[in-house]
């Protein structure tokens, strides 16, 4: 027989193919509202975090100049010595029309009278008629901050009057002075650039700050040199130049140009928005993960009319064409919604943070993070959904006529001949995890975080869909084995978990991941609060003294001596600062790289002791004896990161004895239960002879007579400043809540596509669900029977769902935590919130989802068929 | 024309081996009307749906107009479906999310250039159906659902019609309606028909009638001898 030419097949053509796709959308668009949602959680959260850090980064350079305060800002750590002012002053003076101003930060203790309890504030001192160069502080009542500073005057934050319970024109007795509170500072241009502060602001006049006494030689200060210069630029110069000069004239100050940002904070910015993306792309990864069951579950009802398709000509790759299109314009619609969430999500972030956010953050329409987001959501929709979709491939035309039931090859080679069947399929998932591994190195920028949030994320997933299955198993076995002594409704409802076409699995490692992943961040939260209290140990001070001078000494020992409620005697310390010219050898810029602040070298605090510490250990030489030994004793951190041994030489300078070398005698550790091990570098009193020293102190209280110390102490020298470390740790507890909150609120996005999951699982099984409705109605069955029946379903696919959360974020913290030598314990209370939560949500879920079945009539569904 | 040769066809349940086709040849030449039969069970759906090139053969050889079908790749072997053959189902097999109209063109759309509207409304007003291109499939009786499966059969004007019980779910006169349709088309268009059906009045009515049992060919009324073969038997 002679070969005719074949027929050419045509590819379909994709305006066609489109069409094809779009009629097939409509004929049933409210079945794919759950595809929508499932696309269109995630983008909301992407476009949500990285919106909103966009939008954050966008205030940040439009606002630059006031979040500085000047066009220049070098901070030194410290009060700037004489040498210092004339350095800046010889700058100042090559550049006609500049301006400099000095800002001082330090902590101190204030009260408002009658009351005389004390609270730690962060004190700002300025001169306000220079300060701010840029931008204004708000006040309320709204005046100019000159008015609000002249004379004996402070402004303070809101938190201080709410603390106080005070009001403006009450009087605030700060260090030696009462000032009149002037006005509530209802926003601080450069707070951004002050740092975390330890308590609230109050804002007084440099002339204010020297007369409270509180700064003293050696005072636990900062201070930062504001510069504006002057618009033009005097011919010749630059700014670039002017920062050169000016680091040359403060060398141990941190400077910074408005012009490149401060890069601490785009730095942190950078990690926020790279974690919480991150934490949205699982968001999205289960959306997709949820379009894919959708789309199989479609395919699943559609494979008689994908048959037909193919019995009339339809080749596989045309049947791709229209189900690829058709899942992009869910994906692209379900973005599209996505992006308008995403920007009310934007919205709300600002609330979510909380008092964590320094800035106002001006919102703008985030082009780049909608294209990010939109982008994403399309891409991981489309990869997950190519495996099912890829199953059009076996769907044969001859099921028009018959439907076959050819099981295949069993055993070892069965199993091996259905996983080649699927090579394609594989291939594609190791292109999936691939394309994770890149769309997570892209949000995090980072190739290292990429990889393993792919691994990770992928494991995580297969080890849940694991745990799962073995749950389901498990329920099933012991179902068999006491199904018939159940309650009718029970035994039914459980047997529905089982019921073809349920993605109950599936359905429970996603929902578990969201479960997971609120619980671990909830289990690491409090477990490392947890540690930090079980830390602070009795045999630690509970109270921080800093900045008491040489002369209050005596006296505050003999005051902590006589108050009631101490447990051990008071521990003083004196610091005295100095600066390494180099450490065995080395200048300080030749060790640049070894790991400890420069600062720490440059600025760094010394104290004396001609005998060994209470609590330190020596672990190489041995304390020296003569009290102007030239030795020095360092602590096993800082000799471990300077390479420093026994006999080896350093040089220091410090204010009165100038410059000398010294050898290293002893390398201590420190049991860090006392005061001294709070330094780092110990030499013989004889080498700071006449230095200039502040004393720091520990002391441990019964916890109840703290205030009452502090108001005896605060009466009798009210320059020292009181540190209780409980009230520390109740503010570390409230920005670790705020953070938390920030991530259980983006984690909640995963818990969404869970249910989400679960609600589309539940609709694709609409069908039977009916069906099974209208038979039970039919033998007798109340409505109230069908809602026991449905609701023991889904509330033990929730609770499933909880107890494969529970067990892996347990499992996954307990590895975190024993990493970070941090006790890991079971919270049953968690555990069991969990459990009851999601059993509860994916009830309310299983129903929303399914309450149209209760109301169908019999003959309804009956004449249908 | 299609030629058979030797077909086998079994199915593979663990390891348990069925046999539905157990080595069937035999030559169907263009423009012929031909009915399978046999009682339930014997092959004949099976055997449509290897003629077809919806299914592929265990063993042996399918050859359709020079095409040996059972080897092909699955593009091509679309492509021989949506253009050389129209098929008309027992159970019509509409698309239920379509109007009549819209399954009558769906061969086209996948098929061949251009709109193919017009067609597909003239042949629906062929089949009597000018009032229902709007309808969907659940809107129709079940005679005209298979006369819309009629014209979406003849759509892309395939030389060959397949035709799987056509009239099985239908009363008498929808059923003799839809077989003088395939007869007239058969007729006029000169297109090669092959139906399986266990009516023995719609078979008497074809040109052959070959019949199946337990997937052997047990009786061929018009056996077809090529002209070379013929001489020689002549010669003989």
């Amino acid at each position: 027989m002679s070969e005719a030419p074949l027929p050419r097949k045509q590819a379909l053509s994709w305006r066609r193919a489109a069409a094809i796709a779009m009629r097939d959308l409509k004929s049933a668009p409210g079945k794919f509202a759950f595809v929508v949602l499932s696309v269109a959680i995630g983008v909301a959260a992407l476009v949500g975090v990285r919106g909103f850090s966009e939008a954050f980064r966008h205030t940040l350079g439009t606002e630059a100049r006031s979040l500085i305060g000047g066009d220049l800002s070098a901070r030194v750590f410290g009060t700037p010595t004489a040498e210092e002012r004339t350095n800046v002053a010889a700058v100042e003076k090559k550049i006609p029309g500049v301006r400099t101003t000095w800002v001082t930060e330090t902590l101190s203790m204030a009260s408002v009278p009658p009351d005389p309890v004390p609270i730690l504030v962060t004190l700002k001192a300025v001169d306000p008629a220079a300060y701010p160069f840029y931008g204004e502080a708000t006040l309320d009542p709204q005046m100019p901050l000159p008015q609000a500073l002249a004379g004996d005057s402070a402004i303070v934050a809101d938190e201080l009057l709410v603390r106080l319970n005070a009001h403006v024109g009450q009087t605030l007795r700060l260090g030696g002075k009462q000032l009149r509170i002037a006005a509530v500072l209802a926003q601080e241009p450069d707070r951004i650039s002050a740092g975390a502060g330890m308590g609230p602001r109050v804002m007084i006049s440099r002339a204010t700050l020297d007369a409270t006494g509180l700064l003293a030689p050696g005072s636990r200060a900062s201070a930062r040199l504001l510069m504006k210069l002057p618009d033009p630029m005097p011919s010749g110069l630059t700014p670039p130049e002017v920062r050169k000069d000016l680091e040359k004239a403060l060398p141990d100050a941190q400077v910074i140009d408005y012009r490149e940002g401060n890069p601490s904070i785009t730095e942190g910015l950078d990690h926020a928005t790279a974690i919480l993306s991150l934490i949205c792309l699982v968001a999205m990864v289960l959306g997709a993960i949820g379009v894919a069951m959708a789309m199989h579950a479609h395919l699943e009802q559609r494979m008689d009319v994908l048959a037909i398709l193919k019995a009339v000509g339809a080749g596989s790759s045309d049947l791709l064409r229209i189900f690829l299109l058709q899942t992009l314009g869910l994906g692209l619609v379900g973005g599209l919604v996505g992006v308008a969430a995403g920007l009310g999500v934007m919205e709300a972030l600002p609330a979510v943070f909380g008092k964590l956010l320094p800035v106002h953050t001006v919102m703008a329409f985030p082009w780049r993070s909608v294209g990010a987001g939109l982008g994403t959501g399309l891409l991981t929709t489309l990869l997950f959904c190519l495996p099912p979709l890829l199953d059009v491939r076996k769907v044969r035309p001859v099921l028009v006529l018959r439907r076959l039931v050819e099981s295949g090859p069993e055993g070892i080679g069965g199993f091996f001949a259905r996983v080649w069947a699927r090579w394609l399929q594989i291939v594609v998932g190791l292109v999936v995890l691939i394309a994770l591994f890149g769309i997570a190195w892209a949000l995090s920028d980072s190739a290292l975080v990429g990889k393993w949030f792919a691994a990770g994320l992928a494991a995580t997933l297969a080890v849940l869909l694991v745990l799962a299955w073995v749950a389901l198993r498990f329920l099933r076995f012991a179902l068999n084995r006491v199904r018939l002594h159940l309650p009718s409704s029970l035994r039914h409802g459980l047997a529905n978990l089982y019921r073809p076409g349920n993605q109950s699995a599936a359905v429970l490692a996603a929902l578990g991941t969201g479960v997971m992943l609120i619980l671990s961040v909830y289990l690491l939260q409090s477990s490392l609060l947890r540690q930090i209290k079980e830390t602070a140990s009795p045999r630690l001070p509970n109270v921080f003294l800093i900045d008491i001078s040489p002369d209050e000494i005596d006296g505050v020992r003999s005051f902590f001596a006589h108050q009631q409620g101490v447990t051990a005697p008071v521990e003083l310390m004196p610091i005295v600062r100095g600066e390494f010219q180099s450490i065995n050898g080395k200048t300080l810029d030749q060790i640049k790289d070894e790991h400890v602040p420069q600062r720490m070298l440059q600025n760094a605090e010394l104290t004396w002791a001609d005998t060994q510490p209470e609590g330190d250990k020596v672990l190489q030489g041995k304390w020296w004896t003569k009290p102007d030994a030239p030795e020095i004793a360092v602590g096993e951190w800082v000799a471990q990161r300077l390479h420093l041994s026994i006999g080896s030489e350093v040089e220091l300078e410090t204010a009165a004895m100038g410059h000398r070398k010294l050898k290293v005698g002893a390398i201590y550790r420190s049991d860090e239960f006392h005061i001294a091990g709070r330094a780092s570098f110990v030499v013989p009193s004889g080498q700071l002879k006449g230095e200039a020293a502040t004393w720091y102190g520990g002391a441990h209280i019964v916890p109840a007579r703290i205030p009452a110390m502090e108001r005896a102490l605060f009466a009798a020298y009210p320059t020292v400043t009181v540190i209780n470390i409980a009230d520390m740790l109740t503010r570390i507890e409230s920005v670790i809540d705020q953070i938390t909150f920030v991530i259980h609120f983006l984690a909640g996005f995963s818990i969404f596509a869970g249910l989400t999951i679960l609600a589309s699982s539940i609709a694709s099984t609409r069908f039977r669900r009916m069906r099974e409705a209208v038979v039970l109605k039919t033998l007798g069955a109340t409505r109230m029977r069908i809602v026991r029946t449905f609701s023991v379903e889904f509330s033990v696919l929730g609770l499933l769902a909880g107890v494969v959360g529970v067990i892996f974020a347990n499992l996954l913290i307990r590895v975190l935590l024993e990493r970070m030598k941090v006790n890991f314990h079971i919270q049953w209370a968690a555990a069991a919130v969990a459990l009851a939560g999601t059993a509860l949500l994916a009830t309310g879920t299983g129903w929303i989802a399914s309450f149209r079945i209760l109301g169908l009539r019999p003959l309804e569904v009956l004449r249908e068929e | 024309m299609i030629e058979v040769r030797d077909a086998r066809k079994w199915i593979q349940n663990g390891a348990r081996r069925v046999d539905i086709l157990k080595g069937l040849t035999f030559t169907i030449p263009a423009g012929q009307f031909v009915a399978i039969v046999g009682a339930s069970g014997s092959g004949k759906s099976t055997l449509l749906g290897l003629l077809a090139g919806l299914d592929s053969p265990s063993a042996g050889e399918i050859w359709l107009d020079g095409v040996p079908i059972h080897n092909l790749a699955e593009a091509q072997l679309a492509a021989v479906r949506g253009r050389k053959i129209g098929f008309v189902f027992q159970s019509y097999q509409l698309i239920p999310t379509l109007t009549a109209l819209e399954n009558v063109l769906l061969p086209y759309e996948l098929n061949s250039e251009g709109r193919g509207l017009k067609k597909a409304r003239t042949l629906l007003n062929s089949v009597g159906l000018e009032e229902r291109m709007e309808h969907y499939p659940i809107q129709l009786s079940g005679g005209e659902q298979q006369r819309v499966a009629i014209a979406r059969a003849f759509v892309v004007e395939p030389p060959i019609i397949m035709a799987d019980e056509p009239t099985g779910n239908l009363d008498s006169t929808n059923g003799r309606m839809i077989l003088d349709l395939l007869l007239e088309h058969n007729k006029r268009a000169g297109t090669t028909l092959v139906l399986v059906t266990h009516d023995a009045d719609v078979a008497a009515s074809a040109d052959r009638r070959i019949t199946l049992r337990d997937g052997l060919i047990v009786e061929d009324t018009l056996p077809f001898v090529p002209e070379g073969a013929a001489e020689g038997v002549r010669h003989v």
